[in-house]
């Protein structure tokens, strides 16, 4: 059957109304995250924004948790700054306690059982973690929305995560690709293939986009970044 | 699901130099269900003419047989080949009479010109809006993951055999991370007076 | 204030500021509630969290799509016959369609002697199974030996049952060797436990079931019963959109668990089909 209101909104007649209480927003914004031998680089766009219109370019989405890890986090903004707000100030707790800073496997496994403590009103984040473990060698984290966390040593996530996931198991995990040895791959191979990444998602994804801002994750503190991308 | 992912599968075509490729993934499937690994979506329709029909299967089928009659009249009555171009028109009409009940099919198009030998490639939404770009196109239940591959790995002016390893890269690598695409693939290289047709094996899960 | 008394809405909630949250730490407690009470999760705002959920995620106040997709998708089997018990599983996680992972881990090991094997809502089991895991062990601390699988089965079957009707999607698996022997219990979200010789859950189930029924016998050798629980994985992976990947064995026997292989499905493919004959695709 045809709806008057659903199909020619012109012509409805204004009457009872149903207002819903929507509480997730999708911000958009796309993450890549490449982890090495004895470093990891992590990537995310600054392009912030609600359906078709820019809330702001610049926006950093990447949170230095501490010297060893970095937190990337999209989706709902809202979410993710209660969230990471959460994170950091449980990671101050442990070290006040312990006496020494939360090592990046351990920051995942917390961060894992606080997305699922919210199991029936989920953060609308997704979540990808980098960081060095404790052996000092490079490990990337990625999660689903409820907590469901597994390392490897690269993933894309975010907006555009479908469009770069398969380029990246091509490129680094070298799927489909015959007589090849998998080895980590360089520093600054990884790097350039990150900015690579993003200039294909900043083509096809509406809500990537704007700069990417990268942060490197060595032994020797992190390293910041900034690598400007289309912004139309 | 949408019912465009009833059945699942994957096309992408390629420009390249003097030459265009289309690729296809063998799946038919009922929703999770995977019952033929023998079900390409991309069919032959000229000398260099080639059309993928990616989307439920039924209307695959029969999207591909009224194509095919359609087509017949107008060799009969013209007595001449189609261009790809009138292929895409045709197409495009013919999807646009069911505006309002529509097959469920995304199709690509891709092919050398018989007369001017211009490598052609156009995709359509499933009531016939055509697209004609430049460089690829994609459709199907991976198009997301395609256009990942594609923007990244496509350059300007391939060479035939560069043209192959680029676009079934692109496929399987896509339908890798796809659950409802795979379980083979088949691609074809148009050259102006050779039809090459290569199966690719893929992962079978 | 005086209809509040009068609707005598004091006591059913607390609307007084409580002063234990005014302090920082209790703050940061009160949004992490299960790190002091592993079983304890937030609260959702609104009743019938499956229902309420669904309706959010639809769109956003832009008319955008929002998509929580939980990782899902599953073969896994076990059963128990004269040598012990094996498991065998898939290790694909798909949010959607979307293939998340190839990679990841289904059995998760409890203890040297305990395996829990997941199917359903990736992180539920996850989740659980790592609050079960810490359960054993306080139970082998307090008592000085080894939980049985009966038991660490029905602490399983309690603690989601307390959630049941909520929207946890798990099916699961316990294998263990304990003083009765070899045992295999299923247990899942709905609060079913239940002990038996042959199993498989998932979405693959069936096609899993296929093989393994028609394979099974009590007498099988080690080798036979896993050949048996791979190959019952291997066309399940084949048949079913949402599993695949690496297919993961696992035996268990009075000596404890061990991982037998790790194989990729796609190399499996290609060798049982060079065994029938057939070299091309």
């Amino acid at each position: 059957m045809l709806s008057v209101s659903e199909n020619f909104p012109e012509y409805a007649v204004p009457g009872a109304k149903q207002v819903r209480f929507e509480p997730y927003a999708d911000n958009g914004g796309s993450i890549v995250a490449i982890a090495g031998d004895d470093y990891a680089v992590i990537g995310a766009d600054t392009r912030l924004s609600t359906g078709f219109s820019i809330y702001t370019r610049e926006q950093k989405k990447l949170f230095k948790l501490s010297e060893g890890t970095v937190l990337g986090a999209t989706g709902c903004w809202c979410d993710t700054l209660t969230l990471t707000r959460l994170l950091q100030a449980r990671m101050q707790m442990y070290e006040h306690e312990h006496n020494k800073s939360m090592s990046t496997p351990a920051v995942a496994q917390m961060l894992s059982t606080m997305l699922y403590y919210k199991r029936f009103f989920p953060y609308y984040v997704s979540n990808i973690l980098a960081g060095l473990d404790a052996e000092g060698k490079g490990c990337v984290y990625s999660y689903d929305p409820i907590g469901h966390c597994e390392r490897s040593n690269y993933r894309a996530g975010g907006s555009a995560g479908a469009q770069l996931q398969p380029l990246l198991d091509n490129q680094i995990g070298l799927k489909n690709m015959q007589n090849v040895t998998v080895a980590p791959i360089p520093r600054e191979k990884a790097l350039a293939l990150l900015k690579d990444v993003f200039i294909s998602a900043a083509e096809r994804d509406i809500y990537t986009g704007d700069s990417i801002y990268i942060l490197i994750i060595t032994a020797n503190g992190i390293q910041e970044e900034k690598f400007e991308l289309r912004k139309d | 699901m949408s019912i465009l992912a009833y059945n699942g599968g994957a096309v992408v075509a390629m420009r390249g130099q003097d030459c265009v490729a289309i690729a296809t993934d063998k799946r038919f499937g009922i929703q999770a269900q995977t019952v033929s690994t023998n079900f390409p979506k991309v069919y032959r329709m000229g000398p260099t003419l080639f059309v993928g029909l990616p989307g439920l299967a039924t209307d695959t089928q029969t999207v591909h047989q009224r194509l095919k009659f359609r087509m017949n009249l107008y060799e009969l009555k013209e007595n001449r080949v189609m261009r790809p171009k009138t292929f895409s028109a045709m197409l495009s009409n013919m999807l646009y009479e069911k505006r309002f009940g529509p097959y469920f099919i995304e199709p690509v198009i891709a092919g050398l010109d018989p007369y001017d030998n211009q490598p052609y490639v156009c995709n359509m939404d499933l009531i016939g809006c055509p697209n004609e770009p430049e460089d690829f196109v994609v459709s199907g239940t991976c198009s997301e993951q395609l256009y990942g591959m594609c923007e990244a790995l496509w350059e300007p002016n391939l060479k035939p055999d560069e043209l192959f390893e680029t676009i079934s890269q692109a496929l399987v690598n896509a339908a890798d991370r796809d659950a409802i695409s795979g379980w083979g693939a088949v691609v074809y290289i148009i050259e102006k007076d050779k039809i090459t047709e290569k199966h690719v094996k893929t992962r079978m899960d | 204030m005086a209809l509040l008394d009068l609707c005598r809405l004091d006591e059913k909630i607390n609307l007084k500021p409580v002063d234990t949250l005014a302090s920082f730490q209790n703050d940061v407690l009160g949004y992490s509630q299960n790190f002091i009470n592993s079983a304890q999760l937030a609260v959702p705002p609104f009743a019938n969290p499956v229902e309420t959920l669904a309706k959010f995620n639809s769109k956003d106040e832009t008319g955008r799509d929002i998509k929580i997709e939980f990782d899902h998708g599953t073969t896994t089997l076990g059963f128990r016959y004269k040598g012990g018990v094996l498991l065998a599983v898939d290790s694909r996680a798909t949010g959607g369609q979307f293939i998340g992972s190839q990679s990841m881990k289904k059995i998760v090991e409890i203890n040297d002697y305990l395996l829990g094997t997941l199917a359903g809502g990736a992180a539920d089991c996850v989740y659980w199974d790592r609050v079960l895991a810490k359960q054993c062990r306080l139970y082998e601390l307090r008592n000085r030996e080894r939980i049985s699988v009966a038991a660490a089965s029905k602490l399983m079957a309690n603690m989601v049952y307390n959630y049941k009707g909520m929207g946890l999607s798990m099916g699961m698996m316990l294998a263990g060797f304990d003083k009765r022997g070899a045992q295999l219990y299923y247990v899942d979200s709905e609060g079913t436990r239940t002990p038996g010789k042959v199993f498989s859950v998932g979405s693959g189930s069936v096609y899993a079931f296929g093989v393994l029924d028609s394979g099974y016998k009590w007498d099988l050798t080690d080798l036979e019963a896993q050949e048996l629980g791979r190959r019952a994985i291997y066309h399940a992976t084949h048949r079913d959109a949402y599993s695949g990947g690496i297919i993961r064995v696992y035996h268990i026997s009075d000596k404890g668990w061990v991982n037998i292989s790790n194989e990729d499905c796609s190399d499996l493919h290609y060798k049982y089909q060079a065994e029938k004959g057939i070299t091309e695709e």
